[in-house]
């Protein structure tokens, strides 16, 4: 527990030094003050009359669809514009641990490589998580406070992103480890992140593609790779209290994070430095 | 030794050596074409606990891929290594373990405080341990309170080696691996980490130097063990290695009857403002020289064996496995 707490703070300190956190955090607490400030509660005879957002009057008797739906943009721009991000930043936090001269420091400790970078791996999750949490918590204590909308969907939605950003972030650390390469873990992120939401039309593609192993070829990785652009339309369903139809791109994309993962605890097992 | 509860007696075996390695070897096979390199080839070491030991050899030998597979930094092809009786890919077994390395980098965004709690954390050392044991270190390294909380990345490199040796023995180690512990350092600086590798040597702790200054190595360690093109070359006690195998006699006003007559067996002689040095390949030639010196009236200025430098013994067995015929 020891050993896990030093690597996570280490990470954090590194976040910290790197100004990834407090670049997140300002964001975050930019975007949040924006909310406050934008919307307007006009409240009558103790009930609400109209609700002001982006300039919009809204009936009292609409405000918990439009906060709804507010709320499923933001989750969006996080989900796709904050992920984006994390990524960039995150895979020099991970790279970081392999640069020679640190990593045969590490290594002589008595923790196991396994520990080690499930450590880091751990840590960096976390700096994200902090910055997401903040995020949707403060904006859903903001519509909560200022219209009395407390739905749960808003910031059971936040732990998808984290889900799916976890996701991404086992892809940085196979492609960190096989490569030390920051760059080239990005690129193996975002071409995941780039191909995923494509795959996931693919009743389209069937019709598109002409021959029938093309279109095996397709159903695989769509099967196999995350499921990026599912996962989102399984957040916004969520946040407007929509039933979800299936969980299967949930549990389909955490056995590809699961397996990408134990190949980069595998390879980096086994690698010399 | 301990006592158990029932009063039994259990008898724990203290290895005898340090660092036991085995047919260690290392091959590194190039991804296209079947490349082979032999970085260590074959190594069979035995270091004794509590000595304190050298390892050298030339750019390119394999010292530092021997170390690293010590370390468990690099997987072994074949053979094995072994600290203190147990096989090092046993993460447990790096404990007793303090290293520094040689071109480390150290987190910059830490400082000289934050560093030594992290790698002491790692070492499985406990939060209040660490608290007390940090600022006493900093300063034994001599690292001043100033120091102590400011970035790494706003340290010389003299300081960046100081705090890299504080890391190391955080949490006091059994057997210390430095990789050129004082590059970097002025020569008050060596001298103050050579008194506290001094001080650890009583202490009983075993030092595993790899340097490339042969003169530090010899003023520091008791036994040397030289790697070659992979190969382990040359080893044993630093006296050994650099005992002679001749005698040198100095004499002053040596007439020049009595100079000729003791030149006829020495090996060689420098002969300087009336001061005869003579080099003799035995014992007993240097004693007739000495008769003969002293029955032709001169004095004797002094005797004793020939020794050789450890630059020495190093240039001849590297020059030896080049091929050079000296």
């Amino acid at each position: 527990m020891n050993v896990t707490a030093a690597l996570i703070r280490d990470t954090f300190r590194e976040a910290f030094a790197r100004r990834i956190f407090w670049g997140f955090f300002g964001c975050c607490t930019a975007l949040l003050l924006f909310l406050m400030f934008i919307m307007r509660v006009d409240v009558v005879q103790g009930a609400i009359a109209t609700v002001t957002i982006f300039g919009r009057n809204t009936p009292g008797t609409d405000v918990q669809q439009l906060v709804h739906q507010t709320q499923g943009v933001i989750a969006m721009i996080l989900y796709f514009a904050g992920m984006a991000l994390s990524v960039f930043a995150s895979a020099g936090l991970v790279s970081a641990v392999f640069e020679p001269g640190r990593i045969e420091l590490l290594l002589s400790k008595p923790v196991s490589r396994t520990h080690l970078l499930l450590g880091r791996y751990a840590g960096n999750v976390l700096v994200v998580a902090a910055n997401i949490v903040y995020l949707v918590a403060g904006s859903w204590i903001v519509f909560g406070v200022k219209t009395g909308v407390w739905g749960s969907g808003f910031l059971i939605s936040s732990l998808c992103t984290i889900f799916i950003f976890s996701v991404l972030l086992a892809v940085i650390v196979l492609a960190g480890v096989l490569w030390d390469s920051a760059a080239v873990a990005i690129m193996a992120t975002f071409a995941i992140m780039i191909i995923t939401p494509i795959l996931a039309q693919k009743a389209t593609l069937e019709r598109l593609l002409s021959s029938e192993w093309s279109r095996d070829v397709m159903r695989v990785l769509y099967y196999v790779l995350p499921k990026t652009s599912d996962v989102s339309v399984i957040i916004w369903r969520l946040i407007l209290n929509q039933p979800v139809g299936s969980w299967m791109p949930v549990w389909s994309t955490a056995l590809f994070g699961a397996v990408v993962l134990a190949l980069g605890l595998w390879r980096f097992e086994r690698r010399s430095f | 030794m301990n006592e158990t509860s029932r009063g039994f007696v259990i008898l724990h075996r203290v290895p005898a050596y340090a660092i036991e390695t085995e047919g260690l070897t290392k091959v590194f096979r190039g991804r296209f074409a079947g490349r082979e390199l032999r970085a260590v080839d074959d190594v069979s070491l035995r270091v004794p606990a509590g000595s304190t030991y050298g390892l050298l050899g030339p750019n390119g030998a394999g010292k530092t891929t021997f170390v690293k597979m010590l370390l468990s930094c690099t997987h072994q092809t074949a053979g094995r290594a072994m600290v203190f009786g147990r096989d090092m890919r046993e993460a447990s077994a790096r404990r007793p373990i303090g290293y520094l390395p040689e071109n480390h980098r150290f987190p910059t965004y830490m400082t000289g405080r934050g560093m030594l709690d992290f790698y002491g954390a790692l070492s499985g050392m406990e939060t209040a341990a660490r608290r007390k044991r940090i600022p006493e270190l900093l300063n034994l390294v001599g690292l001043d309170e100033r120091a102590h909380d400011l970035r790494l990345g706003k340290y010389s490199k003299g300081m960046l080696q100081r705090v890299g040796l504080a890391q190391a023995l955080i949490h006091s180690p059994k057997l210390l691996v430095l990789d050129e512990p004082s590059d970097g350092v002025d020569p008050v600086g060596r001298k103050q980490i050579r008194d506290v590798l001094q001080n650890l040597e009583q202490q009983g702790v075993t030092i595993f130097l790899n340097s490339h200054l042969l003169a530090e190595v010899e003023l520091f360690c008791r036994e040397v063990a030289i790697i070659q093109k992979g190969k382990l070359a040359l080893s044993g006690t630093v006296e050994e290695l650099t005992s002679g195998s001749g005698y040198r006699v100095e004499a002053l006003h040596v007439p020049e009857a009595v100079e000729t007559g003791v030149r006829a067996h020495a090996r060689s002689f420098v002969s300087n403002n009336g001061s005869l040095q003579l080099l003799y390949a035995t014992r007993e030639e240097a004693n007739q020289a000495v008769d003969l010196l002293r029955a032709g009236g001169c004095e004797l200025e002094s005797l004793g064996r020939t020794k050789s430098t450890l630059e020495e013994v190093f240039m001849k067995t590297v020059g030896e496995n080049n091929g050079d015929k000296q």
